[in-house]
């Protein structure tokens, strides 16, 4: 007892120097203290949450991605309620590409509050990315219907249906976001690859045109109408689309990929040639570029320019089915016959039918 | 300046003169000083001279000169190391050249000899003509032969082969303007300087079989040449191995030819001499070794013509082959003679295949496992020069003219025999071109198959919003694909027990149509069998041999499959009364009944035996050598049987059909004497005693 009263007493001489008072404190006072003090630890709490959180939005801005969802994870750990917080947590990890991540945060901000129309479309967004389909579909269902005028709901759908070949539907969700007035040129875009697909290749180009329209910036949607007229033979049409491609983005290689492929189609093989080395000297790590000058080399059967070319291609991407499927071609006019049918059996592995066939034509007896 | 030219060209003359010789004719006053050489020259020249005459008339009725060209060229040649600038005489050793089976050493002589004095024999225009299209000139041998038609008066029948050799040259260079899409090599593991012929290749590709005429361990013929024998060889990691004769009684002191090769590898087509003429004959594979061949009824080989180079059809219901007929001036034609009824092998009168012969030769034969496809080669259709490889269909019945296979198959030389592989991506052919061995070699063809075309790939980013650029799947084309794809079968049949082989009967049905469409015996010293079947089907098989449980099963064969090769162990079960089998594969601790669990592999089997034949009732006995106490041996026996039995019952086979009897060192099966006839006398057996 002795001993508590002189802690006591210890006690609050500490807080009578730190306060410039000089007294000791009632039972009614003591709780007062302690009351202010919790308010105080809590609201140190919430600042502490709040203050990650626009650390979080900060980071964010520069896309600093992993930085952000760090800050946030503090500010819910400082506060588990802070609804805003696991929604922003939940879109950085989408962005990040953190799917499975972002799905886990977005679900506990469903489970919070079942009226969050946002957190649907992000969690369908995840979902998407995990490649987990009907829960995605669904997903975006719901935010259509908490939010029916959002063409980012519709767009995004969009492109789900087109990931599961559903171009019907898919066609059906972007001409909403046409309608909602969401980013048409995307729409545009990726309506009139759904029109590719199904074969419509006239549509499909006027819808990349309405695209470029909306955004004369955009190269890829001028490399997709150079591919679709390539489709259509329209060889003349396709080299000015990647022309133009190429005149907006001097390092998009897939144009110089592309109109190396439309050469070949001409059989201008040293044109093609050209276009497939400019494409390397724009990205020295694309494997199909080395595996079409292999192509474009085994057709001027330079067989050992073609295999080097091969190889690399299957050097950068040891999982690339057509690059064996070329290489065994080459290894056969090498009259390497084991290598060439250990190559094309490795393509049918990959899922090349055309791997396949040679293999079961050519090797055995 | 002038005075200069002139010291050149005198000069040019001086060097000229000495390059290029004069016809030195064979006149006594040029040999003045080697007056026996002369002499020996002389009479060389009168016999060969004679024989070239014989061997040409031959040629004239397209028969086979036989070795008259050979010994006629041997004489020639004794005067053309007295005189090597005889225009004549080079012009005749270029000719037996032409008919050998080393035609490209022909070229120099007749090239000489054109040099010499291209008036030197009314015919050296047509041969020289020979020599232009074996060396590929097909514009100047045609001028060649022009030179001879416009000189040649006699009014006989040697038209038709000068219309033949220019259109040979014009087939010659349409055909090589287009080749076909494949390679051919020359098999330098199988081929020698001697003559390679006639290869027959099993289904699965592993053993070639062919005939030679490389030194054996028969006399030379009075030419210094051996006898064709029957060879063979196995293909093992990527090589031919060391050629052997073929096994049995085939190979004689005369020529034997091999034919065909049945598709089940179990017998074999061949040629030789019977009487004076060839016959075709049939040899059996038993066991490891070709059985005497036996002729072939007098439809197929009769006693006054020429019957060789024979093939069994796909289901070996008929026998196609060549026949030569003295009498006529056609060479060789393809006949054809079907059997009645397989077990008596009786075979109906041979009849001619008369829309794929020619003026000349036609033959060897190979038919192809789809019934429908015949390779012959022929020296006639539209051959580039000698014997060509030639392909026909049947339509409806009718074969189809027959369409040469091209080049680099065929050339101007000597090409033909035509042996497939399974998948037909390769075959075997017998070629004189230039650039072999010598002689007659084996090549391999390597087909390219259809054109194939590269993959380009294209990416686009269909997906505005997906980063990651979407591969379009629609960018690979399909090729055409070969309809008819086989599937080697190959297998054996073996006692489920003991493991040995057993010589069974089998039956082949193909489920869709429930024709039985093979019926074989398998092997009696190995078990085993080999076929081919067409793939995408499910067949059923059907295995029974005496003394054991009848076997059937069920089994498909996948379309396009990758697996070009299956291959199945056929268990059979004993179930004699009174069989008895040594368990070699039981295994116990040392001196103790304790089972090692290395046994349940054999046990297992005993017991699947005993569950597929409820009524089978088994002792199973033990039994040791003689080293130690009897009694001990006896008590350890019976109690290792009853181990055995143990086992047996606690995977539910009920104790009333087992029994277990220890006979100690009481029945040895081998002498205690040595360490291996003890080891052998410690074992397990089971014996049926109830079925």
């Amino acid at each position: 007892m002795m001993k508590r009263k002189l802690l006591l007493a210890i006690a609050g001489c500490f807080l009578i120097s730190a306060n410039g008072f000089s007294q000791e404190l009632t039972e009614e006072e003591q709780a007062k203290l302690d009351s202010v003090n919790a308010v105080n630890e809590a609201n140190a709490t919430t600042a502490k949450s709040q203050e990650a959180y626009n650390k979080g939005i900060d980071f964010f801005k520069e896309k600093q991605f992993d930085k952000a969802i760090a800050q946030y994870k503090i500010s819910i750990e400082s506060d588990p309620n802070f609804k805003a917080a696991y929604y922003n947590k939940g879109v950085a990890e989408n962005e990040a590409s953190y799917y499975a991540a972002a799905a886990k945060t977005l679900t506990q901000l469903i489970e919070k509050d079942k009226e969050y129309s946002k957190a649907y479309f992000q969690r369908a967004r995840a979902y998407q990315g995990t490649g987990d389909y009907l829960k995605a579909e669904k997903d975006y269902n719901k935010s259509i219907e908490l939010e029916p005028k959002n063409p980012k709901a519709h767009y995004n759908f969009g492109t789900l249906q087109f990931l599961q070949q559903n171009y019907d539907g898919a066609i059906e969700s972007f001409t909403k976001t046409i309608e909602l007035n969401g980013n048409l040129a995307y729409a545009y875009n990726d309506r009139g690859s759904c029109h590719r697909m199904k074969g419509d290749y006239s549509k499909a180009v006027s819808d990349y045109e309405q695209a470029s329209k909306k955004n004369p910036e955009l190269a890829f949607v001028l490399n997709n109408i150079g591919t679709t007229k390539l489709k259509m033979k329209d060889y003349k049409g396709a080299i000015a689309a990647f022309n133009r491609a190429i005149s907006i983005d001097k390092d998009f290689h897939l144009a110089y990929n592309n109109r190396g492929a439309t050469q070949m189609e001409r059989n201008k093989l040293d044109e093609a040639i050209e276009d497939f080395k400019k494409c390397i000297e724009v990205n020295a790590n694309y494997a199909p570029a080395y595996a079409n000058i292999a192509a474009a080399e085994f057709k001027n059967e330079n067989y050992k320019e073609a295999k080097k070319n091969a190889d690399k291609a299957i050097q950068l991407d040891p999982d690339y089915a057509s690059a064996y499927v070329n290489r065994g071609m080459i290894r056969e006019m090498l009259r390497d016959m084991n290598g060439a049918c250990e190559d094309w059996n490795k393509a049918k592995e990959l899922g090349a039918e055309t791997g396949g066939q040679y293999y079961s034509q050519n090797c055995g007896f | 300046m002038k005075l200069k030219n002139t010291y050149i060209i005198a000069a040019f003359s001086l060097i000229a003169g000495f390059t290029f010789s004069q016809n030195v004719e064979f006149k006594r006053s040029n040999f003045k000083d080697q007056v026996d050489e002369y002499k020996a020259a002389e009479d060389a020249i009168d016999k060969g001279e004679e024989l070239f005459e014989q061997g040409s008339a031959a040629i004239f009725e397209v028969r086979d000169p036989g070795l008259l060209f050979e010994k006629a060229r041997k004489q020639f040649m004794i005067a053309q190391d007295l005189n090597p600038d005889n225009a004549l005489n080079n012009f005749r050793i270029g000719v037996c050249y032409i008919h050998s089976t080393r035609p490209y050493e022909a070229i120099s002589y007749l090239e000489k000899a054109h040099k010499l004095d291209p008036e030197c024999d009314d015919f050296l225009y047509y041969y020289h003509g020979n020599a232009l299209q074996l060396k590929g000139e097909f514009d100047k041998a045609v001028e060649s032969y022009r030179k001879f038609e416009d000189a040649y008066r006699k009014a006989d029948n040697f038209s038709k082969f000068v219309t033949m050799r220019k259109r040979e040259c014009d087939n010659a260079k349409k055909y090589k303007s287009d080749p076909e899409r494949c390679w051919v090599d020359n098999v330098s593991a199988l081929n020698t300087e001697y003559d390679e012929i006639a290869p027959s290749i099993t289904t699965d590709g592993s053993e070639i079989i062919f005939s030679s005429n490389r030194k054996n361990g028969n006399s030379p013929n009075e030419v210094g040449m051996y006898d064709h024998d029957i060879y063979t060889s196995t293909f093992s990691e990527g090589k031919w191995d060391k050629v052997k004769p073929i096994r049995g009684s085939v190979n004689s002191k005369e020529n034997d030819v091999v034919n065909n090769l049945a598709f089940d590898g179990t017998k074999m087509l061949l040629h030789k001499e019977k009487d004076g003429y060839e016959a075709v004959f049939e040899s059996m594979l038993k066991g490891a070794d070709w059985s005497y061949p036996e002729v072939l009824p007098r439809q197929i080989s009769t006693d006054r013509t020429n019957d060789m180079y024979a093939a069994y059809s796909h289901d070996g219901w008929s026998i196609f082959f060549a026949r030569g007929n003295e009498s006529r001036s056609n060479g060789t034609d393809i006949m054809y003679s079907g059997m009645r009824n397989k077990m008596e092998k009786n075979y109906g009168a041979a009849t001619m295949i008369s829309q794929v012969n020619s003026k000349f030769n036609d033959g060897p034969i190979y038919m192809a496992i789809d019934g429908k496809t015949m390779y012959l080669a022929s020296q006639g259709h539209e051959s580039l020069g000698g014997y060509d490889i030639f392909v026909s269909y049947k339509d409806q019945g009718v074969w189809s003219k027959p369409k040469n296979m091209g080049y680099p198959i065929n050339t101007p030389y000597d090409d033909f025999f035509f042996a497939p592989t399974a998948n037909g991506k390769f075959a075997y052919i017998t070629s004189n071109r230039a650039g072999g061995k010598g002689g007659f070699d084996l090549y391999k063809v390597t087909f390219w198959g259809p054109p194939k075309q590269p993959i380009v790939d294209m990416e686009d980013y269909l997906l505005a919003s997906i980063a990651k650029p979407i591969k379009d799947p629609q960018i690979e084309e399909t090729v055409s694909v070969n309809k008819v794809s086989l599937t080697v079968f190959k297998g054996k049949t073996i006692d489920a027990i003991s493991r040995d082989a057993v010589q069974a009967e089998i039956e082949i049905t193909d489920n869709s149509t429930g024709d039985v469409i093979e019926r074989f015996t398998t092997n009696s010293a190995t078990g085993k069998f080999l076929l081919s079947l067409t793939a995408g089907k499910n067949y059923g098989i059907a295995v029974k041999a005496d003394g054991y449980l009848f076997h059937s099963e069920n089994f498909d064969i996948p379309k396009g499959s990758a697996y070009n090769l299956i291959n199945k162990t056929i268990e059979l079960k004993n179930i004699a009364v009174g069989s008895k089998i040594a368990l070699r594969n039981i295994f116990f601790d040392v001196g103790k009944a304790t089972l090692r669990s290395e046994s349940n592999a054999e046990l297992d089997r005993l017991v699947k035996l005993l569950k597929d034949v409820p009524s089978l009732k088994v002792e199973i006995s033990g039994h040791t050598d003689n080293t130690g106490s009897a009694s001990l041996n006896e008590k350890l026996s019976q109690d290792r049987a009853e181990a055995v039995v143990n086992y047996l019952k606690g995977k539910g086979i009920k104790a009333g059909r087992l029994t277990a009897k220890g006979y100690g060192s009481s029945r040895p099966v081998a002498s205690n004497n040595t360490s291996d006839g003890r080891q052998e006398n410690r074992r397990t057996e089971f014996e049926i005693i109830e079925n």
